[in-house]
């Protein structure tokens, strides 16, 4: 096996699906499970809006529903990204990186301001658009190699096709697109802080991730 | 080079690279929606070329994955135009809410659907359930058939620890998983069918 990121430490069994620790996997998962309590413990930033013409300022209220909603979606959200982070199955991992893309929806769609949610409607299409190669990718891995574990694609005697790991990375780009389409609403500093953090961190692991697992298969 | 399953391949990319052409000169946002949907369903095909057991089993996260993205997707659509949810109580049809005829069709199709067990057979008996609440409009309490959909899907889970960790109980484990997931899919369906937005 070629060690990408460092000797497997330890390995947890589910029947065939074998999720595996390399120091470089646990270094994600470590930095998904800290940014989860964060959010986690972390308040909404209220929007501080000044009123024309006077000295008079006001903070806008966010609801404890709209609260609890975006908080769930950070969290599902982060689970999620640690899900990616360890997988051991190639058609785990797309699924892990399409809930993440979910994820990102759900969090940028719980502001309830209408250029955001056109933004997350737009990032919405592009994650749907993802999934395609994104299983595809897995389906081609499946069908040609005859097995999804990741442990058994990294000996040197089974070679992947080029097209399943580029339709991989494709579907990976496709769904780590939420911080454009945030950035695009002016919601990093604006609506939806802390939790749109979130959204930056699970693309960002996710390309990391789905560099190593290229470079393994 | 051109086996079969190639052969496949091509023709499930290209009707994904048609939906995909089809996207580019949409401007409606609803009907973009519905041409992407199209498209996810090239990816179904992509995977059901693998032609084993595995197929099935994959396609199954991947259906459901496309669908939760489809129902928020529509959620966002719905908030962003700002339409507002009109209730709406059945069909409406006056022979449908008489005649026999629902009744017998649902039976029909809810025994035909335990016959066949597993998830096939859950969604044809869930359709039978799903056609009856729709054509005799009724409302009620749902909180039985949510409480029944959550059970069974613990019982499903528990017959997958039980293939993990007592393999040699298996018949029993695989009796657990059919019936399981026969129950949670009608019941699921059924809860479908009867969701046609309470008034507020």
């Amino acid at each position: 096996m070629n060690e990408i990121g460092g000797a497997p430490l330890f390995f947890l069994e589910f029947g065939d699906i074998v999720i595996y620790f390399t120091p470089f996997t646990i270094t994600l998962f470590l930095l998904a499970l800290v940014f989860t309590v964060f959010v986690l413990v972390s308040r909404p930033e209220r929007q501080i809006d000044i009123a024309f013409g006077g000295d008079a300022y006001y903070a806008k209220e966010i609801s404890l529903s709209e609260l609890r909603f975006r908080r769930f979606m950070s969290i599902a959200c982060g689970l999620a990204c640690m899900g990616a982070m360890v997988t051991g199955d190639v058609f785990d991992f797309t699924l892990f990186v399409s809930l993440v893309g979910i994820c990102n929806v759900g969090i940028v769609a719980a502001v309830k301001s209408r250029h955001v949610q056109n933004a997350a409607y737009q990032y919405g299409l592009v994650a749907l658009a993802g999934t395609v190669p994104l299983f595809a990718a897995a389906a081609m891995v499946a069908a040609t190699t005859g097995t999804l574990s990741m442990l058994e694609l990294a000996k040197d005697t089974i070679q992947v096709p080029l097209a399943a790991r580029a339709l991989l990375v494709l579907g990976v780009m496709g769904e780590g697109m939420a911080p454009f389409y945030a950035a695009k609403a002016e919601m990093f500093r604006a609506p939806g802080a802390p939790y749109v953090i979130m959204c930056s961190l699970s693309s960002l692991l996710i390309f990391l991730r789905v560099a190593e697992v290229i470079l393994l298969l | 080079m051109w086996n079969e399953y190639s052969i496949g391949l091509a023709v499930a990319f290209l009707c994904a690279l048609i939906g995909s052409l089809a996207l580019t000169r949409e401007r409606d946002d609803l009907h973009k929606l519905l041409l992407i949907d199209l498209v996810e369903t090239a990816s179904l095909a992509v995977i059901a070329l693998i032609g084993t057991d595995l197929a099935e089993a994959l396609i199954l996260p991947g259906l459901v994955v496309g669908i939760a993205e489809l129902l928020a997707l529509s959620q966002i659509y719905l908030t962003k135009e700002g339409y507002q949810s009109y209730p709406v109580k059945g069909l409406n049809i006056e022979v449908m809410m008489r005649s026999p005829a629902p009744v017998i069709i649902s039976t029909f199709l809810v025994v035909y659907g335990i016959i066949l067990s597993g998830f096939t057979g859950g969604g044809i008996a869930g359709l039978g359930v799903v056609f009856f609440l729709m054509s005799r409009s009724f409302c009620g309490n749902f909180h039985i058939l949510e409480m029944a959909s959550g059970i069974s899907w613990a019982l499903w889970v528990a017959a997958f620890f039980v293939f993990m960790f007592l393999p040699e109980w298996w018949y029993l484990a695989l009796m657990g998983a059919a019936l399981g997931i026969l129950l949670k899919v009608i019941t699921k369906m059924s809860l479908v069918g009867a969701m046609w937005g309470e008034p507020e």
